[in-house]
């Protein structure tokens, strides 16, 4: 019959608030942790070439990239030969697929095509459908993520420091592409 | 520690070079296993709960516990791994495991070695005969551009802390906050990715004195850029930075 | 034709009932939050990661916006007048549950509102404005979704306490009835939008049934019910008696009115279709055992509405909704029972004070008002406590104006056995706390203290 509206609305509050945040809080609040993916080491004995460095023929690769998903790679010109000699033509056309990555909105894949073993375009492979945000994040990630690959590239960049935020499953998809292009 | 980690390794022929990288990629699977923090059965989140000795583990817990003091000690308190009274090297770990696992391929003979653990970078040696090698430095205001560009021979470390990746990621040890009126990153370059990763998170929380006491670090430069675009660098930065270039494309 | 009518049709001497019959109330309240956790199991499922302030934002906007999305079907399902809730339940605490889950709602849908946006807006470091107005206008459904939004805030703010009390009955009600087209509005970007429902049919699957059941239910118990209810029985005013100074008898005839299945102490939402009346849709206890062809109402004409009642002409057509409420003979557990009533909240305790099985000596009335002219239908509580055996009491102002106070030994004076009584309440909100109050204080268990109190 007493009725404590006051003190209600007080303990609802702080039970909803502290409801949402300790669910917050319990989530990992790190991209997952990778697991031991392709460690691709192909030998070589090409002496190094003085191209574009990241043409450069006697070039490993190894990438510790998120949940193996190996079997989506399709290298058109061999790129990813195990154990044979690698050497770059100026003028190949490449494509390679990077890993799947899941996401919140579902699984994200990415494409890298090379020219001569420069990066020419990243196109998103593989994006939540049907989800506008999720289409969102791959409108702006994808040509972010192709900029930054080609200035990095344009530059003669060995490597970036400071990655920056885009949307970390294209990211990780982007890089297992280019670990297995082999640069 | 939940980066991508990208290798490139230039040698000259036969098997230890590509044994090596397996090596170091398995090292980084055990660092990553030992030292996170966002797994409960992690050494070091036992290590933390109480549950597990010092002496049981890993020995190289011991070791990057003795890297964290050396780091306190060298930035005067500003990197600390026992904030909250949790246990927590995260500023310094992966810079380490990094330097690591190149130095481990650099040893077993490659020519040249670039190890990026999610934008902390390691390389030794050449990246070709005669070249320099060039790290570029993402501008965390404008993503599809490089701020600058660090150019080295030989023993290069390069490691940026900022909030550009994950938001506030690096609190001011002392307060227990984000550090107040900070720059939005901040480069460290040295010769070992360890110092830089320490330096990086400590030059960081410091905030407006970084650039200070980044002066009167020997061997090490910095490079900041503040949240209204501005950059600052140390005096001997010039020597290991490339024309500033703006990269951005928009 | 003229009816004294006092419905000695329907009165029962039987043996008290000595089991109280159970609420369901804490077995709806159970499966209204493990609905509640299986919505935050959803979200904990489909989540992977929080990633930074705005992933933390994000994740906060999106478990409050499945919570809203939740609790706005739970709030149309309460209201859906489901005679399990209206008359078991109890009509007032039903409402009661709705107003502070409402309140819970609003406030919920403007945290998840304002988590997505900014949290959105830095994830694609995008200024705020332009962020809100791309997702408003360019995300499929959001159009959609924010004028629902809007709706559903606006009649927050309109039956906020302060705001509610300068704002007409009427436009309160006809602004709530709006929050269907707002609950409907918004139910689309929800499933076209929800990261939690992308690919996952099951959980699209119970989101349509959630908001499938609730509509079914406000269809079948809202518009079909009632209107059997009014083409079977017919409902005209047949007279309108003064009972006190203000205080107005209304007799309504029917058809196969024992159809109805109302108890004295329940109450119906009328509407009487004649000039402005027909706008309103007002609860009305009562005042008498319901008769097959007959059933009384008694009003305080205070206001313009219930003034306008006195007017009412013989033969006006009368809309009725109901039966509601849980103030009934069902509810008690003694042979003993107090009737406490205040004012005009006689009207379903008259009912009760004719019906309740009792002995003679088992039944006491305890009527306040302001003076003794005031004691509406006390001409009539007379005659049936004569009838029964019961006692009737009544407690007026003194010459001074001080009111009679209902204290625990004023009460032990009257009922020495009082702790062994269940007692229903009626009346003002005053009276009910002070009334309340003093029988806890006389050894009255609080569940044996019945009422209903439609102040929120």
């Amino acid at each position: 019959m007493t009725r404590k509206p006051l003190r209600r609305i007080m303990l609802g509050t702080a039970a909803t608030v502290s409801g949402i945040v300790l669910l917050l809080a319990l989530k990992p609040h790190s991209a997952p942790a990778p697991a031991l993916a392709h460690a691709a080491v192909p030998a070589s004995s090409q002496p190094p070439s003085s191209s574009a460095p990241k043409a450069s023929g006697g070039g490993s690769k190894a990438s510790g990239g998120s949940k193996a998903n190996g079997g989506g790679s399709k290298a058109s010109g061999g790129a990813k030969a195990n154990g044979t000699p690698r050497t770059s033509s100026p003028q190949r056309t490449q494509t390679v697929t990077g890993d799947t990555v899941q996401t919140d909105y579902g699984p994200v894949q990415v494409r890298v095509t090379l020219v001569g073993g420069r990066i020419t375009g990243v196109t998103a492979l593989q994006s939540p459908s049907g989800n506008p945000r999720s289409e969102e994040i791959a409108s702006y990630s994808i040509p972010q993520l192709t900029r930054e690959a080609i200035a990095a590239q344009s530059a003669h960049i060995d490597a970036v420091s400071g990655a920056s935020y885009t949307s970390a499953g294209y990211s990780q998809s982007l890089q297992s592409a280019l670990d297995r292009a082999g640069g | 520690m939940g980066t991508v980690f990208s290798f490139d390794v230039t040698y000259g022929g036969g098997l230890a070079v590509p044994r090596a990288v397996e090596a170091a990629v398995a090292s980084l699977h055990t660092a990553d296993a030992v030292f996170s923090k966002y797994r409960p059965d992690s050494q070091l989140s036992r290590l933390a709960r109480g549950g597990l000795a010092l002496a049981e583990c890993d020995p190289v817990v011991a070791e990057v516990l003795r890297l964290c003091e050396r780091a306190r000690e060298r930035t005067g308190g500003w990197f600390s791994a026992g904030y909250a009274g949790g246990l927590d090297p995260t500023g310094l770990v992966k810079g380490w495991a990094v330097e690591r696992a190149a130095r481990m391929i650099a040893d077993a003979g490659a020519y040249g070695v670039c190890v990026n653990g999610g934008g902390d970078v390691q390389l030794l040696g050449e990246p070709e005969p005669g070249r320099r090698w060039r790290v570029g430095v993402t501008d965390p205001l404008r993503r599809d551009a490089l701020a600058t560009v660090v150019e080295g021979a030989g023993e290069l470390a390069v490691a940026t802390s900022g909030t550009a990746e994950r938001g506030h990621h690096v609190l001011d040890p002392h307060t227990g906050r984000p550090p107040l009126g900070a720059a939005v990153s901040v480069t460290v370059v040295t010769r070992s990715l360890t110092d830089a990763d320490a330096w990086a998170t400590a030059a960081f929380a410091m905030g407006a004195t970084a650039r200070r006491w980044l002066e009167a670090v020997p061997d090490a430069e910095g490079f900041a850029v503040g949240g209204d675009g501005e950059t600052w660098q140390t005096s001997g930065f010039a020597r290991t930075s490339a024309a500033r270039t703006a990269l951005g494309i928009r | 034709m003229t009816t004294t009518y006092d419905g000695r049709a329907v009165r029962r001497h039987a043996a008290p009932p000595l089991r109280a019959r159970r609420s369901p109330a804490p077995l709806i309240l159970a499966l209204v939050y493990a609905g509640a956790a299986a919505v935050l199991a959803l979200w904990w499922t489909s989540t992977s990661t929080v990633l930074g302030t705005d992933g933390w934002l994000v994740g906060a906007g999106r478990i409050a916006g499945l919570l809203t999305g939740y609790a706005c079907a739970v709030l149309v399902a309460l209201m859906a007048r489901v005679p399990a809730l209206e008359r078991r339940v109890g009509s007032d605490r039903v409402a009661r549950w709705h107003a502070m889950a409402g309140r819970w709602t609003v406030s919920l849908l403007v945290v998840h509102a304002v988590c997505v946006l900014v949290g959105y807006a830095m994830q694609d470091h995008s200024p705020l404005v332009r962020e809100t107005l791309n997702v408003v206008l360019h995300y499929p459904d959001m159009l959609k979704g924010t004028l629902g939004a809007v709706i559903l805030v606006a009649v927050g703010v309109v039956s906020a306490r302060a705001v509610r009390r300068r704002v007409a009955y009427e436009t309160w009600y006809y602004l709530h009835l709006l929050t269907y087209a707002a609950v409907f509005l918004a139910f689309f970007h929800q499933l076209s939008l929800g990261a939690q429902f992308a690919g996952n049919g099951a959980a699209q699957a119970a989101w349509y049934l959630l908001y499938g059941g609730a509509a079914g239910l406000v269809l079948w118990y809202r518009v079909l019910t009632p209107i059997r209810l009014n083409a079977r029985h017919r409902l005209r005013v047949e007279s309108v008696v003064r009972e006190a100074p203000d205080v107005y008898s209304v007799l309504i005839r029917g058809e196969r009115l024992a159809e109805l299945g109302a108890e004295p102490g329940q109450f119906l939402r009328w509407r009487f279709l004649s000039g402005a009346l027909r706008w309103t849709s007002t609860p009305y206890s009562l005042s008498a055992a319901p008769h097959d062809e007959f059933l009384r109402i008694t009003v305080k004409a205070t206001g313009g509405h219930s003034a306008a009642v006195a007017e009412l002409r013989p033969g006006t057509r009368v809309w009725a909704e109901g039966p509601y409420g849980a103030l009934t003979a069902d509810r008690r557990s003694r042979r003993k029972v107090l009737l406490i009533a205040g004012g005009v909240g006689i009207t379903p305790l008259r009912a009760l004070f004719e019906t309740l099985p009792a002995r003679p000596g088992d039944l006491t009335l305890l009527y306040r008002a302001r003076d003794p002219e005031s004691l509406a239908l006390w001409d009539e509580l007379e005659r049936i406590a004569a009838e029964r055996g019961a006692r009737v009491y009544s407690a007026v102002n003194g010459p001074d104006g001080r009111r009679a106070d209902i204290s625990a030994d004023a009460l032990r004076t009257v009922l020495p056995d009082i702790a062994e009584h269940d007692a229903y309440l009626c009346g003002p909100q005053g009276l009910m706390e002070q009334a309340h109050a003093a029988l806890r204080a006389a050894g009255v268990p609080g569940r044996r203290i019945h009422h209903e109190s439609f102040e929120l």
